[in-house]
């Protein structure tokens, strides 16, 4: 019952609050402090509302409920209050007596503590004093031992007697005062038993009572409860019929009014309706009228459209006559187009058909013409090979014979040399020199100096020149080139210089970094390297040509200005040199060989110009790319008509070799062939002489060695024995030569 | 013989009828019976009593009139049905016949067996309810039925074995008039309660209970095996048991009192323990009014500790002094024990410090009852310190403590902090008018707490009413958070506002 109260509570609220918020400043509202505003105003209203609540839980909801179901729930609360007063003040009554018992034994605890504390205490007393007795009568027995006289023993006894019996007597009270306490404490258990069974008493008399009691106004308040639920449903009842018969009432004064302004509605749509019969009757008259009137315009239309109608179909059937002849000879004539369009396409036909074959026939003949084109490109390959094959062989056997021959003419001219030198010291007394003929050196075959590349010759410059700089005082004027035939080194390695600084475009950016950590001398190297690849520049002859344009153009440019004659004589015959840069490039070598002398006469005359000024001679940097471009131009159609030439190159000239092999028979001039005549004469004569000597010598020794024998005849014959059988020994009458 | 009794009883007014119709048929067939059978109902019965023996034999007209009853029947043997029921009934302590019939007959069966059939036969055999309600009913004139469980058969049971117990006397009762019970009632007892265990008898001449309180003089002190019924065979038969509520004495003794009929021996003791030790289905066990020492208070306890399924220890109106309690106080840690009452005992402050002690962190322990002990400040002290910390206690007891005002005050701080007690007793102490005033202001700011109760602790009317007003707000907090649970957080926050406005 609680929650609709509360949510009954609530709404209001929600409503205020939102039509507080509407009114009142806005949250979206622009300005900050009305924003602000707006939310200390929610945040109020949030509290003001959950306070409602809260409260309403308890106190408002209560009330709100009261009022909505009043009768009931007001009984029944009351009732309730009622009843839980009742029980709990039952319980209270109840228990009551518990607690009072309890006091009660609390009490009776402490008083037995007391007491038992006392008669403890009081024992102990006594058992103090009844000992020190004992003591003194026992002492005493001590004493009476000793006594001998009977009547003091007697007396003695006698009180000891008296003692012992006021011991005993004290003992007893004790005991009869103990014993009277136990009887006080069983009439006092009996009396408690009595009061515990009147306290059960009373305990059951008032659970009873609070049985009935509680049984009584429980009924009471049931009864109560009932009571006020039918009253208020009574109440409801009559209140809810009340309610209905006014509800119906209305209802039925509104069904009447409903009754009465539905019959006046129907009435006045009656009058309306008839009204609007009339007006459409009269419409309709006069429609009608209009209508008939129309019809007859029409229909005059009519036949008149009738008659044009009829004058078009004649027209237009004669029309259709016309045109349907005009069909007739076109179709004749479409039929012929037709025959003709087959025969053509027959023709064409058959033309393709030819074409395809031709195509099929010369596709064949192309092929085989191709093959056999192939086979000869083989052949002829094959023939190439062979006759570099043959050539060279024939080279080496050339060669070989060349050698063999040479040896073997150069062993003759050393025998020639031999006899002509024995001829000489030996026979003629003269002083003999050997003859010195460039021929003599030679080895092998007569070839040209094959051509050095640009970059060796390069390369070489540029090591001697640095060599240079070193000995440059000892060697200045030492040119034992076989490169710049004209043109003193330095120039050159200048103008390349230049040439490497400022064409680094033609040079690749990679080739660049990775010159970076190279020498200098090197690094131009290579540098020109690249940049001669890429100007084409291959031969030692293009080097040349390329520095000697350099030189011309820079005297083309000092004539210009100088206007001096030479200059203008050497762009002359530049001029002619790009004119006839189509002959054969043997010719423009010789020309260049020319111009070389020319130009070596000109830089001598430019070294001496040199001296009175400064660097005039220098090309300027600006100018190298024009120079460049013009060369490139240049040399660009040389290039073309080079590569027949180049076959030719490899045709040895054989001039040479018949002038080489004639001037080795001509090793021996004739002269000294006249003069070896005459010596053979005179040494033939010398030799008769000596050999008619030389019998005469014979003849001499042949006589002398028959003198000799005879000698030793006659000696044997002296020394015989026989000669001293003689009386006269004949050795003695002849003189014997002594030997 | 019943059938008889209600014809001739139904019989009655019809006679009156029949005799009507006699006489209107004497009086003549005409208009006359309308009127007259209104009228006659007290006239007739005169003329129905002489006309009687006539009745019986008019046999039409007995028919006629009898129809009107629906119950009767015109066969006079009654069905075989009905004479098989009977006989069964009549021979059911031979031959029990229950459970083949249908469920119809069985109860008709049940309706008219007779209450006095022996255990032996029924026990097992008939559940049925209304049965042992006629057997309760007949042996005892006040049943409380909800006291065992809503059973009547559990009821019957355990009062009868509670009857037996309370009137065996070891030594001259046969032991096995219980164990004989034993099989047929070990399914249905839960609790047993006995109030009362006779000592055994010390002159065997004397026969019964009654005589037996006479005989005992106090002159002869030193009896030497005064040991009661050993439960140990009984509890461990019992499977269901779950209550074992025990008073070792003497009920009714009057002025026939004597010391040792009230003397729990030490062996007693022992096979207690030992008893529920072995039990492990029990979840309450009370010894109460027993003379428990301490030493048999820590037998007993010792016992007791690591038991699985016990929730409430009750050892009021006992001699326990301090050392039981530190006992208790141990065994609350020691086992899942809900409710501790140690009620009327000798408990001073070391053994409430000790409880309050073991109190401070546990968390089963709901109510706790030290009612006339004498724990006094120093114990009551220790307690609300414990209490500031614990957070499971409901239901404290402190009535007869000693208690004053230092107690007061610290009580005030738990219920300032405390939000689990509802039940706080001081009744019967020395609070003091101040003490009052403190506990006044502790209530103040307290929501949970439903009963207080002050009386007779020297407090001022005022506080006490002004308490009162408190703890009644407090109730009907509680009322409406029963109600309606789900606005329990806005009740609370509610109660903040309103108590602060007012």
């Amino acid at each position: 019952m609680n929650p609709p109260g509360s949510l009954e509570g609530l709404e209001p609220d929600a409503d205020e609050h939102l039509s507080t918020q509407i009114v009142e400043p806005s949250v979206h509202s622009d300005n900050p402090q009305e924003r602000i505003q707006a939310r200390r105003l929610r945040i109020a209203a949030r509290l003001e509302a959950q306070r409602r609540e809260a409260l309403g839980e308890y106190l408002d909801g209560k009330k709100e409920s009261e009022e909505d179901q009043s009768k009931s729930y007001k009984q029944k609360e009351e009732s309730r209050l009622k009843l839980a007063k009742l029980l709990l003040c039952g319980t209270e009554l109840v228990t009551n007596i518990q607690v009072a018992i309890d006091i009660r034994e609390i009490h009776r605890r402490v008083e037995e503590e007391d007491i038992k504390r006392q008669r403890i205490e009081k024992l102990e007393n006594e058992v103090k004093t009844s000992q020190d007795k004992f003591d003194e009568i026992t002492s005493k027995w001590e004493e009476g031992k000793q006594k001998r006289i009977p009547q003091e023993l007697w007396e003695m006894l006698n009180t000891q007697q008296l003692h012992c019996a006021g011991l005993l007597e004290d003992k007893n009270k004790l005991i009869s005062e103990l014993q009277q306490e136990l009887k006080k404490k069983d009439d006092q258990y009996v009396k408690d038993l009595k009061k515990q069974s009147d306290d059960i008493c009373l305990l059951l008399e008032r659970m009873e009572e609070q049985v009935k009691n509680v049984m009584k106004t429980f009924r009471e308040e049931l009864y109560h409860i009932e009571k006020a639920f039918e009253v208020e449903r009574q109440e409801l009842l009559a209140s809810n019929r009340k309610k209905w018969e006014t509800a119906l009432q209305a209802h039925n004064a509104k069904e009447l009014e409903y009754l009465i302004n539905r019959m006046k509605k129907v009435e006045d749509y009656e009058k309306q309706l008839n009204k609007q019969r009339i007006r459409d009757c009269e419409e309709y008259n006069m429609i009608k009228i209009k209508l008939e009137q129309d019809v007859q315009i029409l229909e005059q239309q009519l036949q008149q459209r009738k008659a044009v109608y009829q004058l078009n179909q004649e027209k237009l059937e004669y029309n259709l006559q016309v045109l349907k002849k005009r069909d007739e000879e076109s179709t004749a004539i479409k039929s012929q187009q037709k025959r003709k369009i087959n025969r053509l396409h027959d023709t064409l036909n058959n033309l393709r058909s030819k074409y395809a074959k031709q195509i099929k026939q010369f596709q064949e003949e192309n092929q085989s013409l191709t093959l056999e084109y192939k086979r000869l490109v083989t052949q002829f390959k094959e023939l190439q090979k062979a006759m570099r094959h043959f050539a060279l062989i024939d080279d080496e056997k050339f060669r070989e014979i060349w050698l063999m021959n040479e040896e073997e003419a150069k062993d003759l001219i050393a025998r020639a040399f031999d006899v002509d030198r024995i001829i000489h010291t030996h026979h003629l007394g003269l002083p003999w020199t050997a003859p010195d003929f460039w021929f003599l050196k030679n080895v092998g075959p007569i070839s040209q100096q094959p051509q050095k590349s640009a970059m060796q010759i390069v390369e070489e410059m540029l090591l001697r020149t640095e060599e240079e700089e070193a000995e440059e005082a000892a060697s200045e004027s030492e040119s034992y080139l076989d490169l710049p035939k004209q043109i003193s080194e330095k120039t050159a390695k200048r103008i390349l210089m230049l040439l490497c600084d400022e064409s680094g475009f033609l040079i690749e950016s990679k080739l660049l970094s990775l010159l970076l950590p190279l020498e200098q001398s090197e690094c131009y190297l290579l540098r020109l390297d690249a940049i001669f690849s890429a100007l084409g520049i291959e031969s030692e002859d293009d080097l040349y040509k390329l520095v000697n344009f350099f030189l011309q153009y820079r005297a083309h440019h000092l004539s210009s200005s100088l206007q001096s004659k030479p200059c203008s004589q050497a762009s002359v015959e530049e001029a002619g040199v790009e004119g006839t840069s189509m002959e054969s490039e043997l010719e423009l070598a010789e020309r260049t060989e020319m111009q070389g002398e020319k130009e070596e006469n000109l830089v001598e005359g430019k070294k001496e110009k040199e001296k009175t000024p400064p660097s005039p001679w220098v090309i300027h940097p600006n100018d190298v790319l024009k120079i460049l471009e013009a060369f490139v131009m240049g040399l660009k159609k040389p290039r073309d008509s080079r590569a027949p030439l180049r076959v030719q190159k490899s045709v040895r000239s054989k001039s040479k070799d018949s002038e080489y092999w004639q001037a080795l028979t001509t090793v021996i001039p004739p002269s000294r062939l006249n003069l070896w005549d005459a010596l053979y004469t005179a040494l033939e004569k010398y030799h008769l002489v000596l050999t008619q000597r030389a019998k005469l010598l014979l003849e001499n020794s042949s006589l002398e060695q028959q003198n000799t024998e005879l000698q030793a005849l006659l000696q044997q014959y002296l020394t015989a024995k026989i000669n001293s059988e003689l009386q006269v020994p004949p050795t003695q009458v002849l003189r014997i030569p002594t030997k | 013989m019943q059938d008889t009794v209600t014809t001739s009883a139904l019989l009655d007014p019809s006679h009156s009828s029949v005799s009507t119709q006699d006489k209107s048929s004497t009086g003549g067939h005409t208009s006359s019976t309308g009127p007259q059978p209104s009228k006659p109902s007290s006239i007739t019965p005169v003329p129905a009593k002489s006309r009687n023996p006539n009745s019986g034999a008019n046999f039409h007209r007995m028919r006629r009139i009898i129809a009107e009853d629906p119950e009767w029947s015109l066969a006079i043997v009654p069905l075989l049905t009905e004479l098989c029921i009977q006989h069964i009934i009549k021979n059911f302590q031979r031959n029990p016949i229950l459970k083949q019939l249908l469920p119809e007959h069985q109860q008709k069966i049940l309706n008219h067996l007779s209450p006095n059939l022996p255990l032996a036969v029924t026990a097992n055999l008939i559940d049925d309810e209304n049965y042992w309600l006629r057997c309760c009913m007949q042996r005892w004139p006040v049943c409380h039925v909800a006291e065992h469980g809503g059973s009547w058969k559990r009821m019957f049971f355990e009062r009868h074995l509670e009857n037996l117990l309370k009137h065996f006397i070891p030594g001259t009762t046969d032991p096995a008039v219980i164990l004989d019970l034993l099989p047929l009632c070990r399914n249905y007892v839960r609790r047993v309660h006995v109030d009362q265990f006779l000592p055994p008898v010390r002159l065997p001449a004397q026969p019964q209970t009654g005589d037996r309180s006479d005989s005992g003089s106090e002159g002869e002190m030193e009896e030497p095996a005064v040991d009661h019924y050993q439960l140990g065979d009984l509890v461990a038969g019992l499977s269901h048991l779950e209550e074992l509520d025990l008073v070792y004495g003497v009920k009714d003794c009057g002025m026939n009192f004597e010391w040792n009929l009230f003397l729990f021996t030490y062996r007693d003791c022992h096979s207690l323990a030992a008893t529920i030790k072995a039990c492990h289905t029990l979840k309450i066990f009370k010894l109460t009014r027993s003379k428990v020492d301490d030493e048999k208070a820590r037998i007993i306890i010792r016992s007791l500790l690591d038991h699985p399924v016990l929730e409430e220890l009750d050892l009021s109106h006992n001699l326990i002094g301090d050392r039981g309690a530190r006992g208790a106080a141990k065994l609350l840690n020691h086992s899942r024990l809900r409710v501790l009452n140690l009620a009327n005992n000798q408990v001073r402050g070391p053994g409430a410090q000790s409880l309050a002690h073991a109190l401070a962190h546990n968390t089963n322990l709901v109510s706790l009852n030290l009612r006339l002990n004498c724990i006094e400040d120093e114990g009551g002290q220790a307690l609300a310190h414990a209490l500031l910390t614990n957070k499971c206690l409901t239901t404290l007891h402190l009535g007869g403590n000693e208690l004053s005002e230092p107690t007061a005050t610290l009580l005030s701080q738990v219920l300032a902090i405390n939000t689990t007690l509802t039940s706080i007793n001081l009744s019967c102490n020395h609070i003091g008018l101040d003490g009052g005033k403190q506990l006044l202001e502790g209530m103040s700011d307290n929501k949970t707490l439903l009963e207080f109760d002050l009386r007779l602790s020297d407090v001022a009317q005022e506080s006490e009413y002004l308490i009162g007003q408190a703890l009644y707000a407090n109730r009907e907090a509680a009322r409406q958070r029963a109600l309606n649970p789900s606005h329990f957080v806005s009740t609370i926050t509610a109660s903040g506002p309103e108590n602060s406005v007012g």
